[in-house]
């Protein structure tokens, strides 16, 4: 069973074109609510999704390993993680899906500068940053390390432990890869960034806190 | 050479800790490549002790060339290492409260049977 895990915070506005989206493509479409102080998790009830709700804030990658447990729970063979805020396009899920289906890939990650998107300057910095700041950490070079936009086959899923709460997850997911062997697929995906979307990303501080961490935990763990 | 009680303990000390992350790797806890970092500090420790005069080009590039400059700079490096300590004790709290506030969110969904398996 192919299930659609979206970790939501305080995403009232778009998140019911998300929801809807990703049920073409999945079987069930889990949405977990981090914490959201306006009406998330009443807008993904409406679009029949099922609700798995943090009582308070805890970040990005708690919410995301959250939606990985209750994938698991639910029986799901492969899930695919995307972001709650619209920038993703969820007809990229089939190609995403594809190397796990055809058991190529135990992940699959999105790279949304794999071909022609309109990516402000600021973004393509920060993703870089994130690339190299990842690499250091890890020694595995994933080209955009950062999406949220992911495919986990039946290994990954199995075996994928997140620890981090923050944005840092995305790192750790390829540090679990480099750690477990996995086969990694890297799709191009389309992106769509708004003033909405920017908006919602992290700030240049947040980012270099976070690079902080990943290298302090790298090296301390 | 005459070795110092020093000189012999800070190198077995750190082929203690590179044994450690080794063990971690083979335990499948830490990847190759951070054992690999952990193994370069310890073995620039464990050279340093054996070989202390390779600090004099350290002392001339820093200008710790006296005693009181040397305090400052290994307490430091003290209040250093305490401060990544409370880091690390926070991100564990933190974890612990993830954890917490996480299985919480679990067990609420499967009371109410949403994460039923669907076969």
């Amino acid at each position: 069973m192919i299930i659609a895990v979206i970790p939501a915070y305080n995403e009232e506005s778009r998140l019911a074109q998300v929801v809807r989206d990703a049920r073409k493509f999945a079987q069930k479409v889990i949405v977990v609510d981090d914490g959201s102080t306006d009406g998330t998790a009443e807008v993904a009830r409406h679009e029949e999704a099922t609700v798995v709700r943090h009582v308070q804030n805890c970040g990005a990658g708690a919410a995301t390993m959250t939606g990985i447990e209750a994938a698991r729970t639910a029986g799901a063979t492969v899930i695919v993680t995307l972001d709650a805020d619209g920038q993703h396009d969820p007809h990229d899920i089939p190609a995403l899906l594809r190397p796990a289906e055809e058991d190529k890939a135990d992940i699959v990650f999105s790279n949304r500068f794999g071909q022609r998107n309109r990516i402000p300057f600021t973004r393509r910095l920060f993703n870089a940053i994130g690339n190299v700041v990842t690499f250091v950490a890890t020694g595995k070079w994933v080209s955009d390390s950062q999406s949220g936009f992911k495919v986990f086959g039946p290994r990954a899923l199995r075996e994928i432990q997140l620890r981090m709460s923050g944005f840092e997850f995305c790192t750790e997911i390829v540090r679990e890869a480099a750690k477990h062997k996995w086969r990694v697929a890297q799709i191009p995906t389309k992106v769509v960034y708004s003033e909405y979307t920017m908006a919602k990303g992290q700030s240049f501080a947040s980012g270099v806190k976070t690079a902080l961490k990943i290298l302090l935990r790298s090296f301390l763990r | 050479m005459k070795l110092t009680p020093y000189q012999i303990v800070a190198p077995l000390i750190a082929l203690l800790a590179v044994v450690y992350a080794w063990n971690l790797v083979f335990r499948g806890k830490k990847t190759v490549w951070e054992a690999s970092f952990w193994t370069l500090f310890w073995g620039a420790i464990a050279f340093v002790a054996l070989f202390p005069n390779t600090l004099g080009y350290l002392s001339t590039v820093t200008g710790i060339e006296n005693q009181e400059n040397a305090v400052i700079v290994t307490f430091l490096g003290i209040l250093f290492f305490i401060v990544f300590y409370l880091v690390i004790r926070l991100e564990e709290l933190e974890q612990r409260q993830t954890r917490m506030v996480r299985a919480m969110a679990l067990r609420e969904a499967e009371m109410s049977g949403k994460l039923k398996t669907e076969k």
